[in-house]
C-alpha cells in the first residue's frame, strides 16, 4: 500500500472525537484527542474540533482551536467542512466512532468533493483491517497466521462455516466497537443466538476457530511516512485469550514471553504495519500457544485505541502526542520525547517496574445483567498500577479499583463451597480475581486454579504466595497478641521484625489491610474486643510501628529509559522495593496535591478529570507546584504536560501521607475528583492536611443526611420527609404518614441497584424480599417521593459562605430519573422566575450554613413554585463541565482561585446573558449489557453524556439527543406509553407524528386508546414475536416505551420490547416528559431551515 | 530465608542483598542492560565476559531457563548465546523462585547455581544505575557473608587481593576466543569468522543462510586462511587489548573480499582502519538503541552491548560513516568508500533484542555470493 501523504501547506485540520463515553469507547480518547490538540496547536495548526462530548479536556474552548459541540457523523462533518473550509481531517484519535464516520466520508466522496485531506493512516487500510475476509486475506499474503475463520453474511452461512472449522467457535462482528454482538459459541444453538445479533448489527460477522487458554498479548506501534516504526511496548493479559481485553487484566511489559517469543511477535506488528501503510499509531494482538509457542494474529487497530492509552500511560512515551507529529508528515527520528527531553521519539522505552490494569465493572448497578465475562467488553473503566513487583502492582490494583482498603484481602467468597469456587473459576465474572485467592486459601494447587482458569501459572504463583504472606500475617498477630488484644495491638506490631516489615510491605501489603487481615484473625479467635477495634484506626497504628523501624517507600520516576539519561521527567509511583528515591528538581514552589476521581465508573467519570485539570491549570498559573495524585490511565490529569508532579498512585490516606511527606507540604485539594476523594477528606484533615476549599466540617455536614436535615430545618428549607428506620414496624407507620410512593435508600445492598421507589405494598414486598434487608445493624433511609416534580439543579462556586457565581439548570424529565441520566438544559426553560428566585435564596442561605468554600451543586424539587432542597454536593460535580461551556464560565477554575484564597470578581454572571441553550443527553451502553432493563430511574445507569449549544432549546435538543443515538425517526415509532396518565400526556406527540406522515405502531393498551382518541395506529396484541419483530426488521427506528408499574409482567413485557430496542441498536425513549419534547423539537425542526454549525465560544474570562 | 551477600563499589559504597546462584566470591565492571527479556542471551553473552551485569527489568527470570547445551547446535540452543555465564555476577531487584514455560528446566537461581555464578537479589538496581551513570568505571565486589570461593573466569582470578577486577585492564579476548578452528554449517559461500567471542546467533543466522562459517581462534595468521569473506565477532572488553588481530585486519583490508564486523569486531576494524577507539561514560547496553542509516530518513531500533566506542575526530579519507546513534549522535557503523567492508557496533544478529537489522547480514551474504561470481 501506498503513503498517500502529500506535503502541501496544511494550515487548519479537523480532529474528530469520538462522542459521549459509552462502553468500549471511553475516557482514553479524551486522553488521545487533548495529547492530539495541543500537540497539533504545537505545530502552529489551527484545529477544528468535532466532538458533542462537552465534559472532556479536549472540547475546552483554547487560543488556536474551534470546538464543534456537534454529532460526529458524515452529515455534521460536511456542514462544518463546508463552513471551516479545512485542508485535512484526522481520525485516528476519536476511536471507533470517529473512524466509521472518516470511511462514510470518503464513501460519500465528501472529502474529495472538498479537497479535505485524510492524514494518518490511508483510508483503505482502515477498510481492510475491518472487513476480516480482506484482512486475512492480506496476512496470507504476509506468511502471518491468522486463526481458521470464515466471513458469513448470513445466519446459514455462520452455522456451515462452524462446521466446517469445528466447535467450539469464536462469533466477531465487524465494524463494531468493543467486540459487540461477538462471543463463543459450543454448538449450532449458542451460534444461532450469537450470529444474529451480531448480523443485526453489522452486514458481516467471522466465524472463528477458538483460541480458549491461549495467552493474549498486544504491541502499541508507532510509524512514520518513511517506514520508520517502533513498538513502543507490549502487553500480556493475565487473563487466557476468551475475555475480551478491555475485561481483561493486563500487565505491561509482558511477564511470562521469552526473547524469542517477544522478538518474534514485535516482529509481526511490525510487518503488518509497514504492509498497511500506517502512519501513526497503530495495535495489534496476538494469541499465542502457551505449550508450543505459535501464534496467531488475532486483529488490528490502526488507530489510537483504549489499548494506546494503557501503553502510554505505562511505558510513560506519549503516544498521542508523537502520533499527532507523525501524521503530519514529520519523522519519527527528529522528534523529541518530551517527557525525556532528550532522547529521539525514535526509541523504545525501557521499563523498570510493572504495571497492572485492573478494569472497573459496575455490573452491580444495571438490574439482570449477566456478570459473566466473554467477549464482549463490559467494565466502564480501568484503574492501572505501578510497583516494582507482580504483587506489589496488583495489590495497589485491587485496593484502586475497589476503592476498599482491604483489597485482596477482601473475601468476597468467603462462604461459597468448594465446587461453587471452582466454578468461579472456570466461568470467570467481574469478581474472579477475589475466586482465584479465596481458592489458594482453601490450598487449591497451583495446578488445578491453572487448569480452571487457564492463567499462566507464573501469575498465579504469585498470587499463591501473596496467599502465603497473608497466613504469615495471621500467624504473627496470633503469636504476638495473645490474650490481651487491645493492650498489646500497638505493642505486638512493635515486635514485628524489620524484615518482616519489608516483606509485608514489599508484597503491596496496606496498613489497613494488615490492619483488617488482624482484626479478621482475632475475630476468628473469638476475641470478644476485636469488634471494637477499628481498621482505620488500628492502620496508623501501623504506620507509627513500621516507620519506627524505618519501614518507609521511596519515590521512583518514570522516565522511559529505565535511568539510563537523567530525566526531567515528573512521572512518579511509590514503591517498597527500593532503598533510595529519584532526585526531583528544586522549584522553590509550594506544593499543592489535587485529588484525581480514580476509576471511572457509573456517576464518576470524565466530567471530573476536567475538573481535575482546570484545577491544575489554575495552580500552575499562580505559580504553585500542582502534584496530582490519581490511577485511572483514561485520563488526561495523568498526562505527563498536566501537572509538575504526576503521582500514578492509590487515592488512599496511606499513600496520600507518603506523598505529602515526599513533597513536604500539607495542602491538598479534594473537592475536584468526585465522591472518592471527598469520602477521604475527613481522614485526611484529620491526620494533618489544610484542606483548600471546603473544611471537612462542611463536607460532613453536607454528606450526613442528619446534620444537613438539621441545617436545612434552622434555615426554614423544606426538604422531602425522610426518616431512617431500622425495623419492618417503623417503615410502614411512615409510608401511612406520607403516603406512597417513597424513595427506599439501604445502607446494605444485597443484590441488584441500590436504590428504589415504591410505589405500593406489592413492590414493597417484592423489593424487601429481593434486594434489602432491614435491621438494627443495616438501617434503610425512606424518604417522600414526590410525583411529576421538576428537578432542578445550581451548580456555582461560593467563597467564605457567599455565592461568587451560581447557575439554575433543569432537568426535561420529571424528578425520578438521576441527576446524571437526566436531560438537562441550561437556562431553565419552564420555570417560574418566583421559582428561580426560591433557588437562588435557598443557594445563598445553605452556602451561609454550610459555610460553602468553594465549588458545589444543590439539587431541589420543584411542585407548583414551591422547593424542597434533595440534597447539596459540597465538591465539584458531574454537570460543572457542562454548565461552564454553556455559559462561558469555567466553574472549576473560579473554585480553584477560591480556594487559593483569591477573591474572583464576583462574576454574578446571569444565565439570561448567555448566547445559546445548552443541553446536556445522557449516553447509555445498553447494548452490551445482556440482561439488563434499559429503563432510567433513580439509579444512575448512563456510561457517558453528550452536550450540544444552539440558538433555541430544541434545536440543542435535537443535537444532543442525536449526538446520543437518537436520531430523528423516519420509518416509523412503536409506542407503548405506561400508566393512562402518560397515555394522555402523548397525544400531542402522537398529533405531531400523523402530521410528519411517521407511522405510529402501538400495544394493546397504547394502541387502543390513541383509536379511541381518533388516531391512526397499528395496535399490536400482546404477541412478543410480532412486537420484536417490527424492531428486527427495522420496520420501526424508534421505540418509546415507558414502564407502567413495577410489576413482574410489565416489566418482563415492557424489558423485552426495551432490552430487544437497545441490543438490536434502535433508538429506545422511556421517559414520557422526553418523548413529549423531542416530538416537538421534531416539529419545530421540520418549520425551520437547516442549522447553521456554530462553535462553542470562548470562557467569558479568557477573553 | 537467603545467605545475605555484600556488594561493595569501587566508590566506596557499600549495599547488602540476598545470595540467587552459587556462593561464590567475584569482581568485575559494573554494567547495566535495560533489556526487559533475554537474561539467558545477555548472561551467556562472552561480550559480558568479568562484568557484574545488573538488569534494571526488575523481575528477571520469570520464564525460567531451558536445559544447558554443552555446544553449538543451529536449533536447539535458543536461548543461550555461548556454552556458560559469562558475567562475573549478577544484580536483579527480584528473581522467579519457579518458572513454567514450556522450554524452562530450571530457575535463574539453580541455573546459576550450577554455573558457578553468584548473584545478588534484593538491591535497588535503579540505584546502581544511577551511580553507574555518575561515576565513570564503576567495578564492584561481591562477597557472600559466610565462606565462598573465588570465581574463576577462564584462567583469570576475579577476586584478587584488596582491589576490584577490570575486565578492560586484560587481554580477555584469549579467555572468550576459539582454541582451535572449526568449520560449521555448510555451503559455497565461505566465511570466515575472527573469533573475539563470538554469539550464537551469528552463527545461527549465517548457518541458515546457507553458509559455511569457520570459527577461527582470534590469533589466527589470517594469510593461512581460505575464504570467500571475513566476519569479525562481538566480543568483551577494549578494542585496544586485542592482541595481534588490529593488525591482522589491517592485512586483510589489502584484499578485497567481502568483510563485515560486529560489535567488538567493528570497533577493530576502526582502529585498523585508523579511527581512534575512547571507553564511554557508561556504554550502551540495551534492547532500544536507535541508529540511523545516513543519508536516509531511515532509523532502526537495535541490540546493543559495548562499553567502548568509535571516536568521531580524525576520521580515515576511504572509510565514511554509515550509521549514527539517534539520541547521542555516536558513530554506530562504518564503510569503506570503494571496498565491500563494513561494520556495525549494533548487533543485527539480536538475540537478545530486535530483529529491525538483520538485513545487515542478508546483504552481506548476498554481497558475498555476488562477489563469488
Amino acid at each position: 500500500m501506498q503513503n498517500n501523504f502529500e506535503n502541501r501547506d496544511i494550515r487548519k485540520v479537523i480532529l474528530l472525537g469520538s462522542g459521549g463515553l459509552s462502553i468500549g469507547q471511553a475516557g482514553e480518547f479524551d486522553y488521545s484527542g487533548t495529547q492530539a490538540v495541543k500537540s497539533l496547536l504545537e505545530e502552529g495548526l489551527e484545529v477544528i474540533i468535532i466532538n458533542p462530548n462537552i465534559a472532556t479536556v479536549q472540547t475546552n474552548p483554547r487560543k488556536g482551536t474551534k470546538v464543534y459541540l456537534y454529532p460526529v457523523t458524515p452529515y455534521w462533518v460536511e456542514q462544518i467542512i463546508k463552513k471551516e473550509k479545512p485542508e485535512a481531517i484526522i481520525g485516528g484519535f476519536g476511536g471507533q466512532t470517529a473512524l466509521n464516520c472518516l470511511v462514510k466520508l470518503e464513501e460519500a466522496k465528501v472529502l474529495q468533493k472538498y479537497g479535505v485531506q485524510n492524514l494518518g493512516t490511508p483510508i483503505e487500510t482502515l477498510v481492510m483491517t475491518e472487513d476480516r475476509d480482506k484482512f486475512a486475506k492480506h496476512l496470507q499474503s504476509l506468511d502471518l497466521p491468522i486463526p481458521p475463520s470464515l466471513a458469513c453474511n448470513t445466519l446459514e452461512e455462520s452455522l456451515a462455516a462452524a462446521k466446517k472449522i469445528g466447535y467450539p467457535v469464536i462469533v466477531r462482528a465487524a465494524f463494531a466497537l468493543g467486540g459487540l454482538g461477538s462471543g463463543f459459541a459450543k454448538n449450532d444453538e449458542e451460534l444461532s443466538k450469537l450470529a444474529s445479533t451480531a448480523l443485526s448489527n453489522s452486514p458481516q460477522v467471522l466465524v472463528e476457530k477458538s483460541l480458549k487458554g491461549w495467552k493474549e498479548v498486544e504491541y502499541e506501534v508507532m510509524r512514520d511516512q518513511y517506514g520508520n516504526a517502533i513498538t513502543i511496548c507490549n502487553m500480556e493479559n493475565f487473563d487466557a485469550l476468551g475475555i475480551h481485553t478491555g475485561d481483561s487484566i493486563v500487565v505491561c511489559p509482558s511477564q511470562s514471553l521469552t526473547d524469542d517469543e517477544y522478538q518474534k511477535l514485535r516482529k509481526a506488528s511490525l510487518k503488518m504495519v509497514h504492509s498497511f501503510g500506517v502512519i501513526g499509531e497503530c495495535n495489534a494482538q496476538f494469541a499465542l500457544c502457551p505449550e508450543t509457542s505459535e501464534f496467531y494474529v488475532i486483529e488490528v487497530n490502526a488507530r489510537l485505541s483504549r489499548s494506546s492509552a494503557l501503553a502510554s500511560k505505562a511505558s510513560g512515551y506519549p503516544i498521542a502526542h508523537i502520533a499527532a507529529k507523525v501524521v503530519l508528515g514529520n519523522d519519527l527520528i527528529s522528534l523529541r520525547n518530551p517527557v525525556t527531553g532528550i532522547t529521539s521519539a525514535f526509541y523504545e522505552p525501557a521499563l523498570d517496574y510493572i504495571t497492572v490494569k485492573v478494569p472497573r465493572w459496575d455490573l452491580i448497578k444495571f438490574q439482570g445483567a449477566n456478570r459473566n465475562l466473554g467477549s464482549t467488553m463490559k467494565s466502564v473503566g480501568e484503574i492501572m498500577a505501578i510497583g516494582r513487583n507482580f504483587p506489589e502492582a496488583i495489590q495497589k490494583a485491587s485496593r484502586m479499583v475497589t476503592e476498599q482498603e482491604g483489597g485482596l484481602s477482601q473475601r468476597v467468597f468467603r462462604d461459597l463451597s468448594e465446587e461453587q469456587l471452582a466454578k468461579q473459576l472456570e466461568e470467570p465474572t467481574d469478581t474472579r480475581l477475589y475466586a482465584i485467592l479465596e481458592s489458594f486459601r482453601r490450598s487449591f494447587s497451583l495446578e488445578r486454579v491453572n487448569q480452571l482458569t487457564r492463567i499462566d501459572k507464573w501469575f498465579l504463583a504469585h498470587l499463591k504466595a501473596l496467599i502465603g504472606i497473608e497466613f504469615q500475617i495471621k500467624d504473627t498477630i496470633r503469636e504476638s497478641f495473645g490474650e490481651s488484644v487491645e493492650e498489646k495491638l500497638l505493642l505486638g506490631f512493635d515486635s514485628v521484625s524489620t524484615e518482616t516489615w519489608k516483606q509485608w510491605k514489599s508484597w503491596g501489603f496496606g496498613d489497613q489491610q494488615i490492619a483488617m487481615v488482624a482484626i479478621e484473625e482475632l475475630k476468628a479467635g473469638s476475641f470478644a474486643k476485636a469488634k471494637s477495634i477499628d481498621a482505620a484506626e488500628l492502620s496508623l497504628n501501623i504506620r507509627k510501628a513500621r516507620n519506627a523501624k524505618g519501614i518507609r517507600p521511596v519515590v521512583k520516576k518514570i522516565d522511559t529509559t529505565a535511568a539510563e539519561y537523567p530525566s526531567p521527567s515528573n512521572y512518579l509511583y511509590v514503591t517498597y522495593e527500593g532503598q533510595f528515591s529519584d532526585k526531583l528538581p528544586e522549584d522553590g514552589k509550594q506544593g499543592v496535591i489535587i485529588l484525581g476521581g480514580g476509576a471511572y465508573r457509573i456517576g464518576t467519570s470524565v466530567e471530573f478529570d476536567w475538573c481535575a485539570v482546570s484545577c491544575s491549570e489554575n495552580l500552575q498559573k499562580a505559580g504553585i507546584r500542582s502534584i496530582i495524585v490519581n490511577c485511572n490511565p483514561e485520563t488526561v490529569s495523568t498526562d505527563f504536560n498536566c501537572s509538575d508532579r504526576l503521582y500514578f498512585e492509590e487515592l488512599s490516606l496511606e499513600r496520600i501521607l507518603d506523598i505529602a511527606e515526599f513533597e513536604g507540604t500539607n495542602q491538598l485539594i479534594a473537592s475536584m475528583g468526585g465522591q472518592l476523594p471527598n469520602r477521604l477528606a475527613r481522614g485526611l484533615a484529620a491526620n494533618g492536611f489544610k484542606l483548600l476549599g471546603h473544611s471537612s466540617e462542611t463536607i460532613d455536614m453536607a454528606e450526613n443526611r442528619s446534620k444537613f436535615s438539621a441545617l436545612l430545618d434552622e434555615l426554614g428549607i423544606e426538604q422531602p420527609t425522610w426518616t431512617a428506620v431500622s425495623n419492618l414496624e417503623q417503615l410502614n407507620s411512615f409510608i401511612e404518614s406520607v403516603g406512597f410512593p417513597v424513595l427506599i435508600r439501604p445502607s446494605y445492598v444485597l443484590s441488584g441497584a441500590a436504590m428504589n421507589v415504591v410505589y405500593d405494598h406489592e413492590s414493597l414486598k417484592l423489593c424487601l424480599s429481593q434486594a434489602l434487608e432491614i435491621s438494627q445493624d443495616y438501617p434503610i433511609v425512606v424518604s417522600q417521593f414526590l410525583q411529576g416534580a421538576r428537578e432542578i439543579e445550581l451548580d456555582g462556586v461560593a467563597s467564605k459562605g457567599e455565592i461568587v457565581t451560581s447557575i439554575v439548570s433543569e432537568h426535561i424529565e420529571n424528578a425520578g430519573i438521576h441527576s446524571g441520566d437526566a436531560t438537562t438544559v441550561v437556562p431553565a426553560q419552564r420555570l417560574f422566575v418566583e421559582t428561580v428566585r426560591q433557588v437562588k435564596r435557598a443557594g445563598r442561605l445553605i452556602a451561609k450554613g454550610l459555610k460553602l468554600n468553594g465549588p458545589f451543586n444543590i439539587q431541589f424539587l420543584a411542585v407548583d413554585n414551591h422547593i424542597k432542597v434533595i440534597e447539596c454536593n459540597a465538591r465539584a460535580a458531574r454537570s460543572f463541565p457542562f454548565i461552564s461551556k454553556s455559559v462561558g464560565l469555567n466553574l472549576a477554575t473560579v473554585a480553584t482561585e477560591v480556594m487559593r484564597g483569591e477573591k474572583p470578581k464576583l462574576s454574578r454572571y446571569i444565565e439570561d446573558e448567555m448566547p445559546y441553550v445548552g443541553v446536556k443527553a445522557a449516553m447509555f451502553s445498553f447494548t452490551r449489557l445482556q440482561g439488563a432493563d434499559p429503563v432510567t430511574g433513580v439509579e444512575m445507569t448512563s456510561t457517558g453524556e453528550v452536550g450540544c449549544l444552539a440558538s433555541n432549546f430544541e434545536d440543542a435538543l435535537l443535537l444532543a439527543l442525536e449526538a446520543s443515538h437518537i436520531p430523528k425517526p423516519q420509518k416509523g415509532v412503536l409506542v407503548s406509553a405506561g400508566m393512562e396518565k402518560e397515555k394522555i400526556k402523548f397525544l400531542p406527540a402522537a398529533e405531531i407524528l400523523r402530521d410528519m406522515n411517521i407511522p405510529i405502531y402501538a400495544t394493546e393498551g397504547t394502541g387502543k386508546f390513541l383509536q379511541e382518541h381518533g388516531f391512526e395506529v397499528t395496535t399490536l396484541p400482546w404477541d412478543m414475536d410480532q412486537i420484536l419483530s417490527l424492531i428486527r426488521n427495522r420496520t420501526v427506528d424508534l421505540v418509546l416505551n415507558c414502564p407502567k408499574n413495577f410489576k413482574a409482567t410489565e416489566l418482563s413485557r415492557g424489558s423485552t420490547i426495551r432490552q430487544t430496542a437497545s441490543q438490536l441498536g434502535c433508538s429506545l425513549l422511556t421517559n414520557m416528559e422526553k418523548i413529549i419534547v423531542f416530538i416537538k423539537a421534531l416539529k419545530y425542526h421540520e418549520d425551520t431551515k437547516p442549522l447553521d454549525p456554530l462553535p462553542l465560544p470562548p470562557y467569558r474570562h479568557d477573553l | 530465608m537467603r545467605q545475605q551477600v555484600t556488594l561493595q563499589l569501587s566508590n566506596g559504597d557499600v549495599f547488602h542483598g540476598g545470595l540467587i546462584g552459587a556462593p561464590m566470591k567475584a569482581s568485575g565492571e559494573l554494567v547495566f542492560t535495560t533489556a526487559m527479556v533475554a537474561y539467558s542471551e545477555s548472561l551467556t553473552d562472552p561480550s559480558y565476559f568479568g562484568q557484574i551485569l545488573v538488569f534494571t527489568y526488575p523481575l528477571i527470570g520469570n520464564y525460567g531457563v531451558p536445559d544447558m547445551p554443552s555446544g553449538f547446535d543451529v536449533r536447539s540452543t535458543i536461548g543461550f548465546e555461548s556454552n556458560k555465564v559469562h558475567a562475573s555476577a549478577v544484580i536483579v531487584a527480584s528473581d522467579s523462585a519457579e518458572a513454567f514455560h514450556w522450554t524452562s528446566r530450571q530457575s535463574l537461581h539453580n541455573w546459576l547455581l550450577a554455573q558457578g555464578v553468584p548473584g545478588i537479589v534484593g538491591i535497588d538496581t535503579r540505584h546502581l544505575v544511577h551511580l553507574i551513570r555518575e561515576s565513570k568505571n564503576l567495578l564492584a565486589k561481591v562477597t557472600p557473608n559466610s565462606g565462598g570461593e573465588k570465581r574463576l573466569l577462564g584462567s583469570l582470578d576475579t577476586y584478587e587481593g584488596e582491589g576490584f577486577f577490570d575486565p578492560n585492564d586484560h587481554q580477555i579476548i584469549r579467555e572468550v576466543s576459539s582454541s582451535e578452528r572449526k568449520i560449521l554449517g555448510k555451503g559455497k559461500c565461505r566465511i570466515a569468522l575472527i573469533d573475539c567471542g563470538v554469539k550464537w546467533n551469528i552463527l545461527r543466522q549465517l548457518i541458515e543462510l546457507g553458509c559455511e562459517v569457520e570459527l577461527l581462534p582470534y590469533d589466527t595468521d589470517l594469510k593461512s586462511v581460505d575464504c570467500s569473506a571475513w566476519l569479525i565477532s562481538n566480543g568483551p572488553g577494549n578494542p585496544e587489548q586485542t592482541g595481534g588481530v588490529i593488525g591482522e585486519v589491517k592485512e586483510i583490508y589489502e584484499g578485497d573480499r567481502p568483510i563485515l564486523g560486529i560489535c567488538l569486531g567493528h570497533q577493530i576494524m576502526c582502529l585498523a582502519a585508523g579511527f581512534k577507539t575512547e571507553r564511554m561514560a557508561f556504554g550502551h547496553r540495551s534492547h532500544n538503541q536507535p541508529v540511523y542509516l545516513l543519508g536516509s530518513k531511515k532509523a532502526y531500533i537495535t541490540s546493543q552491548n559495548h562499553g567502548y566506542m568509535v571516536k568521531d575526530e580524525d576520521r580515515p579519507d576511504d572509510w565514511e560513516v554509515w550509521f549514527r546513534n539517534v539520541n547521542d549522535d555516536s558513530i554506530e557503523g562504518i564503510r569503506h568508500k570503494s571496498k565491500p567492508f563494513r561494520s556495525v557496533q549494533f548487533h543485527p544478529e539480536s538475540a537478545g533484542g530486535p530483529r529491525d537489522t538483520a538485513w545487515i547480514l542478508h546483504q552481506f551474504v548476498a554481497e558475498i555470493k555476488r562477489h563469488a561470481k
